[in-house]
């Protein structure tokens, strides 16, 4: 009786030290390991017009994430996330067919974003763009 | 029946878990007059994890090539949470463990325990203490500060004094003509790669053979005798000794607990203790900053190779003693172990301990 509660306090008291020392260590380890803020999550984007001719798409990094700004007609411009929204591939556009297509299981996308046929269950996701002189301001 | 006792079932009913537990642990049983020298090996374990643990994630972030790896050290300090503490304690611990293995040393040989049957056991610590220190040449460079690079420089030097081969071994060990990309790539293949790989298997000998053999007896106390002579295997037992768990386990936990006291300590109180100026500053291979010193436990070999009359007799210095060291067990064959029973062996420790001392502190202040 004696001999056993004395080892359950010090079997409670070890256990509860060794979880103290672990959680402190845990901590720093876990922000050691976590993402770190890339700076530009907010940022907005500006790409000189020039870049995207009439019916050419342009790649370009978004807040950490591929994207694509399109000149579907001349002078409509349009942007999005250039993920493909069925598994995640980097979407191609093809300037002779005026879509998207998605390499990995063949989704198709209009130059809206709207789904064209395959897999996709949603359109891609669009970014507003707008006209500043020169430039278009994604974001 | 809880659950992890059915679990503890299983496997005891398939590997025997239990058996071999109480083998090692309660059944153990060590010498009744063991003291805490006897911790020390089990710190060195602790510390050396620590260490491993330290250097993986250190390796998340560092970037081994001399334009970006100063700064991807800055970074970790810098920006990284919580870089600052793994990369103290990585460095600091580095000073820790040469501390332990010194002690470790030192206590057995004081103790006599390299000697017969337990000649390998010393031999295979002896090399691990070389491999640390490898280790720890190979780590200072990584920084690519200043201090790094001189601290390299001077370092591999030295063996430009080696007859006939000098100038080619100096080299080799650059893979250059000056320390630069090629001894940086060298240097972190060996510290993060190679010196841990055969460090891994030098420290399983090690555990081996003291396993084996069975820790000796402390030669204190009036009762102490002398094994007798064998010329067979014979496992050294300790019957009505005290038990490894609870007992001495306990003792390790304590010391251990001391020595990442130390450690943390250091860490805390006094980051700055083995980072010289030169640490913070990028490596310009054009500028020697004044004053460039090795880390402390280097300072005995730079102080004699500063005393003696050339650089070759200061390698020859260090050579011989290193090479008396390792192979210590095979030259001091006596059984006798009390150092009561040793005055010339005694003395010879304590002076050896003092030249260390004195050539040190002389190293540092000249
Ligand atoms: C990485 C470094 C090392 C580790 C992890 C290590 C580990 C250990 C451990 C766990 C023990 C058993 C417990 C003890 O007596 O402390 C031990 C014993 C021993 N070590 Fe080491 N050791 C290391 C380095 C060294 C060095 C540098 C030497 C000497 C040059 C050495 C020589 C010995 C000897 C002779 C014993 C047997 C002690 C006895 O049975 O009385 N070891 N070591
Ligand atoms: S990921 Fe794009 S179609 Fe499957």
């Amino acid at each position: 009786m004696e001999v056993s509660s004395r080892r359950k306090f010090l079997v409670l008291s070890l256990s509860t030290l060794g979880a103290l020392v672990a959680g402190v260590a845990a901590y720093p380890l876990f922000r050691y390991l976590s993402p770190q803020p890339t700076g530009g999550e907010k940022g907005r984007v500006n790409i000189p017009r020039a870049q995207v001719g009439a019916g050419q798409a342009h790649f370009f990094q978004f807040r950490g994430h591929p994207a694509v700004v399109l000149q579907s007609a001349p002078g409509v411009f349009a942007a999005f996330s250039a993920i493909c929204t069925h598994l995640g591939c980097i979407i191609r556009w093809l300037p002779e067919n005026g879509e998207f297509l998605c390499p990995c299981h063949a989704g198709r996308f209009a130059g809206d974003g709207k789904v064209l046929g395959g897999p996709p269950p949603k359109p891609l996701q669009a970014i507003p763009v707008a006209l500043s002189g020169d430039n278009l301001l994604v974001g | 029946m809880g659950l992890g006792k059915k679990m503890a079932d299983f496997i005891d009913a398939r590997l025997g878990i239990r058996d071999i537990l109480e083998q090692n642990l309660t059944k153990y049983l060590l010498p009744r007059n063991i003291n805490a020298w006897y911790t020390l090996g089990a710190v060195l374990l602790t510390l050396f994890t620590v260490q491993i643990a330290t250097g993986i994630l250190l390796l998340i972030y560092y970037n081994p090539n001399t334009d970006e790896a100063f700064r991807s050290v800055q970074r970790i300090m810098n920006e990284v949470p919580f870089g600052w503490l793994i990369r103290t304690i990585h460095a600091v611990g580095s000073n820790i463990i040469v501390l332990a293995l010194l002690l470790h040393m030192l206590s057995v040989l004081f103790m006599g325990s390299y000697k017969r049957p337990r000649e390998l056991t010393w031999v295979a610590g002896f090399l691990l203490l070389l491999l640390s220190l490898g280790m720890c040449l190979t780590g200072y460079l990584l920084p690519w500060s200043q201090l790094s690079f001189w601290a390299t420089t001077v370092a591999t030097n030295s063996s430009q004094e080696l007859p006939m081969i000098g100038d080619a071994a100096v080299r080799f060990l650059r893979g250059g003509a000056m320390v630069g990309q090629p001894t940086l790539g060298r240097f972190f293949a060996l510290h993060v790669m190679g010196f841990p790989l055969l460090f891994g298997m030098l420290v399983l000998f090690h555990l081996f053979c003291v396993r084996r053999v069975g820790i000796s007896r402390p030669p204190f106390g009036h009762d102490w005798q002398a094994p007798p002579p064998s010329t067979t295997f014979r496992h050294e037992e300790h019957p009505g000794g005290i038990p490894f768990f609870p007992h001495y386990v306990a003792k390790d936990a304590a010391i251990i607990a001391f020595f990442l006291a130390l450690l943390l300590g250091v860490v805390f109180f006094a980051p700055g203790l083995f980072f010289p100026p030169a640490a913070f500053e990028p490596a310009d291979p054009f500028v020697t900053p004044p004053g460039i010193k090795p880390e402390w436990y280097f300072l005995w070999a730079y102080q004699t190779l500063k005393l003696l009359p050339s650089e070759f007799l200061g390698l020859a210095v260090q050579g011989v003693a290193v090479t008396l060291l390792l192979l210590l067990p095979f030259l001091d064959r006596s059984p006798e172990r009390r150092p009561s029973r040793r005055p010339l062996f005694v003395s010879a420790y304590v002076l050896g301990v003092a030249l260390f001392v004195a050539l040190s502190v002389w190293g540092h202040y000249s």
